[in-house]
């Protein structure tokens, strides 16, 4: 079987003509696409005018301030693939050059046997994010389930939703509102383990003992311990559909609005030591509604269709 | 895990190294606060410039240091606060509650 593949795209910065006729000739003799500037002022001309897989630049011959023109090309393109091409070998230098943007460093003499292995892992690496771009722009509904326990409760940072970190990816969600959707999600599961399934009451943490321990935090402890109330779960759908993102979070307790305490009215009380969960939940999206006597909570955030055409160019 | 603290004077110091989302960094929080309440310091100020992210369980135990100052006419301060926090804190109407140490 055969698989048809687009030759990997590159562009070389190098100031020494020898140099770039050497480049230029095993490009060459490989099919790959190319394109050859002397400096980095033609570097930024060439970037103007197209976009290529990988950027080879030697960061000496091409002048003294191509090391800033890589550093505000990784700002502008993050996953830019950028091999830079020194004559030292310090690790000072490599530092530099890696926190300017180099995926890649390559010392001379050129090593052209490693330098064709790098060049054809970086091109398989874009045709597959290219492929799975692709493939994700069609996406138009997309659902995932995620479970939780009490024992969850510990490390509640380390939830990880993988749909809205796509979203992110794709430029549909920026990084803060992926962050506060990530909270958001966050504390709506934190409420169901502790008010829905633990049945605590927030207005335990109002009473706090001389310690400085409050009884929320005792009456936690000894329901953790409690296979009545540990074992209870916390379930999480999220969904995404016609620019639409929802996420339901249900408990399997009885409900707060049964009596018992939960995210209450939502007000933000700066002195209550409880309640600005559901304050955090509701700046993160755009819609927050209970049901089921308050053991589920729906959240509904509208993505911005116009970030979706910018992203896609459709 | 533990927050490092400092006594300058009359006032305590509490430096937040992670964020404050998690029962662990409740905890520290607590601890660290403990400590510089029990030799007497009724200024505290919290640092929280390690913590990029803070959520309601992290803004629960704030408030409690906040009224276990206020309840001895104490006061809880915090350094100038940045990014998500500061976001947080003006969202929950925090910053007009806890003064800044410009110090």
């Amino acid at each position: 079987m055969s698989v048809s593949v687009h030759p990997p795209n590159i562009l070389l910065v190098d100031g020494n003509e020898q140099s770039r006729q050497t480049f230029g000739s095993f490009f060459k003799g490989r099919g790959w696409s190319y394109d050859i500037v002397p400096d980095r002022t033609s570097l930024a001309g060439a970037l103007e005018r197209g976009t290529y897989d990988i950027i080879i630049a030697d960061v000496e011959m091409a002048g003294p301030e191509t090391v800033k023109t890589l550093r505000e090309i990784h700002e502008k393109r993050p996953s830019q693939a950028i091999i830079a091409v020194s004559p030292t070998s310090s690790y000072e230098d490599a530092l530099q050059l890696f926190r300017s943007g180099a995926t890649d460093l390559l010392a001379r003499p050129i090593d052209f046997s490693w330098l064709e292995r790098v060049i054809q892992q970086v091109a398989s690496s874009r045709r597959k994010d290219a492929r799975d771009k692709a493939s994700y722009r069609h996406v138009t509904r997309e659902e995932m389930d995620l479970c939780f326990t009490s024992a969850d409760l510990a490390d509640l940072d380390s939830v990880s939703l993988p749909l809205v970190s796509r979203l992110v990816d794709e430029g549909m969600l920026s990084q803060n509102e992926g962050l506060k959707l990530r909270l958001a999600v966050q504390e709506a599961v934190l409420n169901g383990l502790e008010h829905g399934n633990l049945e605590l009451d927030s207005k335990w943490k109002e009473e706090i003992a001389t310690d400085g321990a409050d009884r929320f935090s005792s009456m936690r402890k000894a329901r953790l311990a409690d296979p009545e109330y540990a074992s209870r779960r916390v379930t999480v759908r999220l969904s995404f559909s016609d620019f639409r993102l929802e996420v339901v979070v249900k408990d399997q307790g009885g409900g707060f609005l049964n009596g018992r305490g939960g995210p209450e009215s939502g007000r933000i009380d700066s002195l209550s030591c409880s309640g600005r969960g559901l304050a955090l939940m509701s700046s993160a999206v755009d819609e927050v509604r209970f049901g089921s006597n308050g053991s589920e909570v729906t959240m509904i955030k509208w993505l911005d269709a116009s970030k979706n055409k910018e992203a896609y160019g459709s | 895990m533990e927050f490092p603290i400092q006594i300058e004077g009359e006032k305590g110091y509490i430096r937040v190294t992670s964020d404050l989302d998690t029962e662990t960094a409740g905890e520290a929080l607590r601890s660290a606060f403990n400590e510089v309440y029990d030799q007497g310091k009724r200024t505290i100020v919290l640092d929280l410039s390690g913590a990029q992210i803070i959520n309601s369980y992290g803004i629960g135990k704030v408030l409690m240091c906040y009224k276990r100052l206020k309840a001895e006419n104490g006061v809880l301060m915090v350094k100038p606060l940045d990014g998500f926090v500061k976001e947080t804190f003006e969202l929950l109407m925090l910053d007009k509650l806890l003064p800044v140490d410009e110090s």
